[in-house]
């Protein structure tokens, strides 16, 4: 299948009629589609979604242009039509989805159902495929459950990985089958199949002459209804495995989250001991704070006064070595002496005479004229004060220290408790988590016990049937009719046994060839002692190699889930392709079609260095590749892609309901 | 006479003496000063040492006060710092002797020369409040930053007067000024 062109009528913010023409040269086979985010490249992404199977990922399924919409008058009608040129076979195909929008009377506008043609040209005429095969004709083209690889969302890729990974349905593994060309082996089994009423060998069964012997009849009913029991339980032991997978992927989810709600609550219960801590440093924060203020507010004075108060006792203390007062004297004692007239050694005290004016003179430096008894006073106010005084400083510096502390563990506990909050946060309202987890292992028990129940039930079904098989061979080999019959059934059976077999080894083949294309493509985008897996029902494992030889199934990462599905879906593409090729050829028992791959963002998720690798890898692998990009990795694409980009598109955004495509 | 009558702190002096004595920090119940006179008692040796001085505001009505009971009651304080500035203020008097006299004999003497020591010590007592404020007030928001101010001011206050004067000293001074 390869995609020429790709016409849009008001599909959401196209509005208008807008076309695109993709590179469909073999050498410049990629077409680049750029424009900023928000631009419209998922949109247009889904329009092939939409156009093929009449679905989006959108959360909006409306993708009615909305400006228009809200222009229409009541009565009035707006159709949508996504039209897809592609060839697919050597046909080429237009496949044309349409929806009309009708607004109503009350102003409310509705969608009524898609409609669906395909249109191809046969001899130069264009001709519509009938509408009841157009489904089939589509899922010919390319099966829906396979659509995704080809026109996958780079930032979906999370899911893909985990899908690619593992619990693929049988659809799956049977769609990846017919694209790898091993369809025509499926029809040819199918057509054979022993076990199916109507495939030629069961055809055989009905064709016994029962009238030699009535039993064959009865023999033959009754290992159909030995085959139907066991295709039934077969079913049901399909279904039982898919159910039990979903039952274990609830389970792990459940776990998950349980384990994260157990961390909730210790969290939680952290939060609550880190906010009472924080509530007492605060109280001890203050009454620290209190303890400095009340330090600083007892005495202080006597603190900020010591420098003053040593000066002052500095100066006294050197002007008391010149004080000419007599001890414990009073000013009383002279005038005693005076008024006597005669001094205590005996000398005369005479007005106007020298002894006498040496006393009065002495008089002023004893009390009450003297101020030294203020001055002692003052000295021992001084002492008083120094012996009594803490270092205020000192105390309080202590004190500061201490609440330094409080205040960093304070900011510590807040930003915390903050830490705490913003895991929490939006985890809250889980609820009933436990009873949902035990319920689903219920189911996986029950499950388990209907599975080995089945088992059992069968093995008694497929004895019984192997029995009556027997016996009603041993009963027909007694007709001739019945006898050819027989032998022919054996042929049959023979082709059926062979056919299997090389079916079988061509599957086999096809699947390991698929894994050694996977690995390359793999290892040339993701280094590093990492190889993929594919089994039977191609689900894929990353497997670690290490030097031991020891391998194991490893989670990966968002760069390398996008390698592998990259490796996958490119493995497929060029298996594919080389089928195709050899179609000229006349051994060939396998035949498939070229995939184009359109890609949505899918860069943005790779470093500088792989994005070049994958430019590298893709154009050489896909027959056609459709990119949408943002500028800057847009940028990136084109100058490792350059030679091979054959159309180049900008997303023109006029506003948020209307953007034009224009080629550059 | 000084600290006998109620005093009255007038003009910006009365925001600032009341911001010196509110609570900031409403849990702690935390104040700087206890009450108007703890503000008294202290700034007039700040404005002194840190050679202040301020001008009596008269702008203004409002009034902070405090009563003549509490200046009363804390004379003993009160008259040991005017002793201590009026001692050592060299530069309104360069005679130490003077000095000692305006510090012990003409205390409370009414006279004029005494009436004027007192206006000058009341000037230093203006200039405390406003160094006070401004190291202790001044642009602080929270209660962190009024005790962080609080120990800077300290911290600041300890290396520039008190770092190299040790309590022996101050002893040995006093028995010598004493024989």
């Amino acid at each position: 299948m390869l995609l020429k062109t790709l016409k849009l009528i008001n599909f959401r913010q196209f509005s208008g009629e807008q076309n695109i023409e993709f590179a469909t040269d073999s050498v410049k086979n990629v077409t680049v589609v750029m424009g900023e985010n928000g631009s419209g490249k998922t949109t247009l992404a889904q329009a092939f979604t939409w156009c093929l199977y009449g679905d989006t990922d959108f959360e909006d399924k409306v993708v009615a242009n909305r400006a228009l919409e809200r222009k229409l008058m009541p009565g009035g009608e707006l159709q949508v039509k996504v039209e897809l040129n592609l060839v697919h076979s050597g046909t080429e195909y237009t496949v044309i989805r349409e929806q009309l929008y009708r607004k109503d009377l009350t102003g409310r506008t509705k969608g009524q159902n898609t409609t669906f043609n395909i249109a191809y040209k046969k001899d130069g005429q264009q001709e519509f495929v009938r509408a009841l095969e157009v489904d089939a004709y589509m899922k010919q083209i390319l099966p829906k459950e396979l659509s995704r690889y080809f026109f996958f969302d780079g930032e979906r890729i999370g899911n893909m990985s985990k899908e690619i990974k593992k619990g693929k349905s049988q659809d799956f593994a049977q769609a990846v089958r017919g694209l790898l060309g091993l369809n025509a082996f499926i029809s040819a089994l199918e057509h054979l199949k022993p076990t199916s009423k109507y495939g030629v060998i069961g055809s055989y069964n009905e064709s016994y002459d029962s009238k030699s012997d009535k039993r064959i009849a009865q023999y033959t009913e009754d290992i159909q209804m030995a085959q139907d029991n066991i295709e039934r339980i077969d079913k049901r032991l399909l279904e039982i495995t898919s159910e039990m997978e979903i039952a274990q992927d609830n389970c792990d989810d459940l776990n998950v989250k349980l384990s994260g709600m157990a961390e909730t609550e210790r969290l939680q219960k952290d939060k609550l001991r880190l906010s009472e801590t924080l509530t007492k440093t605060r109280q001890a924060r203050a009454s620290s704070m209190s303890a400095i203020l009340k330090q600083f507010n007892t005495n202080n004075s006597s603190y900020f006064a010591k420098s003053l108060i040593f000066k002052s006792l500095e100066n006294l203390s050197q002007e008391s070595k010149l004080d000419k007062g007599i001890p414990d004297m009073h000013a009383r004692t002279i005038e005693f002496l005076i008024k006597r007239g005669f001094c205590v050694c005996g000398t005369k005290v005479e007005f106007g005479k020298e002894t006498y004016n040496n006393l009065n003179k002495a008089l002023e430096y004893l009390p009450p004229q003297s101020i030294g008894t203020s001055i002692n006073q003052f000295v021992i106010e001084s002492e008083l004060k120094t012996k009594s005084s803490s270092d205020l400083f000192e105390s309080i510096a202590d004190q500061y220290k201490v609440l330094r502390d409080y205040e960093n563990q304070i900011e510590q506990l807040i930003s915390d408790i903050l830490a705490i909050e913003k895991i929490v946060e939006g985890k809250k309202g889980i609820g009933n988590l436990q009873q949902d987890l035990w319920r689903y292992e219920k189911v996986i028990r029950d499950l388990t016990a209907e599975r080995d129940e089945s088992n059992r039930k069968k093995g008694a079904h497929e004895t019984t049937r192997d029995r009556l098989i027997t016996e009603r061979a041993e009963l027909t080999l007694r007709d001739e009719n019945n006898k050819k019959i027989e032998i022919y059934k054996a042929y049959a059976q023979y082709m059926f046994d062979e056919l299997s077999r090389v079916y079988k080894k061509n599957e086999e083949e096809t699947r390991r060839k698929l894994e050694r294309y996977v690995n390359e493509i793999f290892k040339s985008i993701y280094e590093g002692g990492m190889s993929i897996n594919v089994d039977e029902r191609y689900n894929i494992q990353v497997i670690v190699e290490d030097e031991g030889g020891y391998s194991n199934d490893v989670e990966t990462s968002t760069a390398q889930s996008i390698s592998v599905i990259f490796a996958f879906i490119s493995g497929i593409i060029k298996m594919a392709r080389e089928n195709s090729l050899e179609l000229e050829s006349e051994t060939k028992l396998l035949e498939s079609e070229p995939y184009p791959l359109v890609m949505d963002a899918p860069l943005s998720a790779f470093d500088r260095r792989r994005i070049k690798t994958v430019c590298d890898a893709l154009p050489k692998i896909a027959e056609q590749v459709i990119i949408f990009i943002k500028d800057t990795d847009g940028e990136l694409a084109e100058e490792n892609m350059g030679a091979k980009v054959g159309k180049r598109y900008l997303f023109e955004k006029k506003n948020e309901f209307e953007t034009k495509l224009v080629a550059r | 006479m000084l600290f006998q009558k109620e005093y009255s702190f007038r003009g910006s002096h009365v925001d600032k003496v009341n911001k010196l004595t509110s609570q900031f920090d409403s849990s702690a119940s935390a104040k700087l000063f206890n009450r108007n006179i703890d503000v008294y008692i202290l700034a007039p040796i700040i404005g002194f040492l840190y050679g202040r001085r301020a001008e009596i505001d008269k702008s203004g009505g409002e009034t902070t006060k405090i009563f003549p009971e509490q200046l009363i009651r804390e004379q003993t304080y009160l008259k040991y710092n005017y002793q201590l500035i009026m001692l050592l203020d060299k530069k309104r008097e360069p005679s130490f002797d003077e000095r000692e006299n305006k510090a012990f004999r003409n205390y409370g003497n009414n006279s004029e020369e005494t009436l004027s020591d007192e206006l000058s010590y009341e000037k230093y007592v203006l200039g405390g409040i406003d160094v006070l404020y401004e190291k202790l007030i001044e642009n602080a928001n929270s209660p962190e930053d009024y005790i962080t101010k609080l120990y800077d001011f300290m911290e600041e206050f300890n290396e520039r007067y008190n770092e190299d004067i040790s309590d022996e000293k101050i002893l040995d001074l006093c028995a010598l000024a004493r024989n």
